[in-house]
């Protein structure tokens, strides 16, 4: 295995070690989004429409984005506060890859909440969310968990560089999830927030899943009225370029927090 | 970039070249007016470390040893100065550094509490790039080594101070380094542990390492290190071998005093009484010690029982300097 990948997959491995060993993350992963689904399935019974899809996926990508805002986030700090990026930053390994390898942990871990909320919807509410291609969907699935990490790798160096990054990302939570298209398709929102919207790689995730989920919602796609399988792998290849770019955002973001810290001498402070 | 070593001047040979070392921090104080201030936590240091050789760095607190260590190790960039590690530059070749350094750091953070002793080893094997082959046999021979095997399943956070530290060692060992950076590694540590950590560190020099210690302990430095240096206020005053050191208080002897009730005023008149070139004191509850460098010898011996004519005595005696000695000769003079 390629030295980073290898870096990646021991970092993402530790940070699931401290997942199990850590049962706090039943609150924000399970009784969270049990309580936000279920309240949206309430809410929506009885109605016409794709609604228990939106609940139940907008349930799990929240999770997902929590999950990438505030683990991701605190990925950097985490290390300070347990006193190991000291010796994680003399390692020869870059700092970016181990933060990665968390990133994708926290991403994935995420996605236990969009499990969880499918049982309550289908155990609970006995929603039927067939998904009309699975293939797609995983792809999908997958794709958009890798863009939400590399987002998160963009969170793990700004809550370094910038102590006011805490402040933004609690202010920037819910409009996350709404710019996104988490909670509702895109194509409802303000024309002039569309813009915001179509930068962030996950929007394009969500529209694919959603598309990949069911045919249904291809109306309220940004691709409205093409073929649905271009419009999914359209959405999948305008994600995967905007992750690339990320990454490289990322990249340049740790060479500064690195350099800062070293600068510095601030790799202890918690 | 290719492996070449960047030799600097007379230092071709050396594990460690250090040269005119300094580093500055800027710290920005105040909410609405901020001022910068800068902090000289290292002016000028230089010294060199051969292969096989235990170096100690001794100094007081804020002296800048932890500094130096850290430039080293390339976790801090040097202001001033430059230093080549096993050839390699610390600023320029900073991965090359890494790959062939060890470092232990002191006290009982730095550890991943919540897994246990083969996943944190595990973890840093990883980031060293250690053969996935060599990795867990390594990992084997370094808890048993330390002495942890049996517990190596365990979660870190169930190990006492001692065991934390011998963790600490096996993880800045992990990829088997040429050159081991060693920041107080028996601070805290109770006296038998301590000995063991000491132990340890012997065996490792007794296998070829090279190791920069440092550490509060002069007793510790005169028993492990070949050569010590002397920091204070980011600059080396001396460096020498143990014994060596201890000709900077040739022309003294130590009158130490036991007893109890000694207060920090009598300790105070020491210090302005003309034949003491040094005093030091442990005040502690139970016992306390006066240590009071004089080149007098016993002639001062009445002049201690008139200032100490309010305490109590139980001993006076009439000692060889030692390494502490020296070193608080010359940290406080």
């Amino acid at each position: 295995m390629p030295q980073v990948l290898r870096v990646i997959y021991s970092a993402f491995r530790m940070a699931m070690l401290h997942w199990i060993a850590d049962p706090q993350w039943v609150i924000p992963n399970i009784i969270a989004p049990f309580i936000f689904t279920a309240v949206a399935l309430t809410l929506f019974q009885g109605s016409t429409g794709p609604f228990g899809l939106y609940a139940v996926l907008g349930g799990g990508m929240m999770g997902m984005w929590g999950n990438t805002l505030y683990s991701s986030g605190y990925a950097i700090e985490f290390e300070k506060w347990q006193g190991t990026l000291e010796e994680v930053i003399a390692a020869p390994s870059k700092l970016m890859h181990v933060i990665a390898g968390r990133s994708v942990s926290n991403a994935l871990f995420g996605l236990v909440n969009m499990f969880a909320v499918l049982a309550i919807a289908a155990l609970g509410f006995k929603i039927q969310l067939g998904i009309a291609n699975p293939l797609l969907f995983t792809v999908s699935l997958v794709l958009t968990l890798l863009s939400v990490s590399a987002l998160g790798l963009i969170f793990a160096s700004a809550f370094v560089l910038s102590r006011s990054a805490l402040t933004l990302t609690n202010g920037l939570e819910i409009p996350l999830y709404i710019i996104s298209g988490s909670m509702f398709p895109v194509a409802l929102l303000p024309f002039w927030i569309h813009p915001a919207a179509y930068i962030l790689g996950p929007t394009w995730g969500i529209d694919a899943i959603r598309l990949a989920t069911s045919q249904e919602y291809a109306s309220q796609s940004f691709w409205n009225g093409m073929n649905w399988n271009t419009a999914i792998l359209l959405d999948l290849t305008i994600m995967s370029l905007i992750t690339l770019g990320y990454a490289a955002l990322a990249t340049v973001l740790f060479k500064m927090v690195e350099t800062r810290a070293r600068t510095q001498g601030t790799l202890v402070e918690a | 970039m290719p492996e070449t070593k960047i030799q600097l001047g007379s230092a071709s040979g050396k594990a460690i070249v250090a040269e005119h070392l300094g580093k500055v921090f800027n710290v920005a104080k105040g909410m609405l007016r901020r001022t910068k201030t800068q902090i000289m936590a290292v002016k000028d240091v230089s010294f060199e470390v051969g292969y096989g050789e235990l170096f100690g760095l001794v100094g007081p607190n804020g002296a800048g040893k932890t500094t130096t260590i850290k430039m080293l190790t390339t976790m801090l960039i040097p202001t001033s100065g430059r230093a080549t590690v096993l050839g390699y530059d610390v600023q320029k070749q900073v991965t090359q550094v890494r790959e062939r350094i060890g470092i232990v750091l002191g006290g009982e953070r730095g550890l991943y509490t919540r897994v246990n002793a083969v996943d944190n080893l595990r973890y840093f094997a990883d980031l060293y790039g250690v053969p996935v082959n060599v990795r867990d046999k390594r990992i084997k021979e370094l808890l048993t080594f330390m002495g942890l095997w049996d517990r190596a399943r365990d979660r870190v956070e169930t190990y006492s101070k001692g065991m934390k530290q011998r963790l600490h060692l096996a993880r800045g060992l992990i990829n088997d380094p040429e050159l081991i950076f060693m920041d107080e590694p028996t601070i805290g540590l109770d006296p038998e542990i301590a000995r063991d950590t000491r132990e340890l560190i012997q065996q490792l020099v007794n296998k070829g390492k090279t190791v920069l210690l440092t550490t509060h302990y002069m007793f510790e430095a005169d028993e492990l290190c070949k050569r010590v240096a002397i920091i204070r206020n980011g600059e080396i005053v001396a460096l020498d071998t143990p014994s060596g050191l201890k000709k900077y208080v040739r022309d003294a002897s130590v009158v130490e005093v036991e007893g109890f009730g000694i207060t920090d005023k009598e300790v105070a008149k020491f210090k302005e009484t003309r034949d003491v070139l040094s005093v030091s004191a442990d005040l502690g509850e139970s016992k306390q010690v006066l240590r009071i460098q004089t080149p007098k010898g016993s002639e001062i011996i009445s002049e201690v029982q008139e200032i100490l004519k309010n305490s109590r005595i139980y001993d006076i005696k009439i000692k060889e300097p030692t390494l502490e000695d020296a070193y608080l000769r010359l940290v406080t003079t």
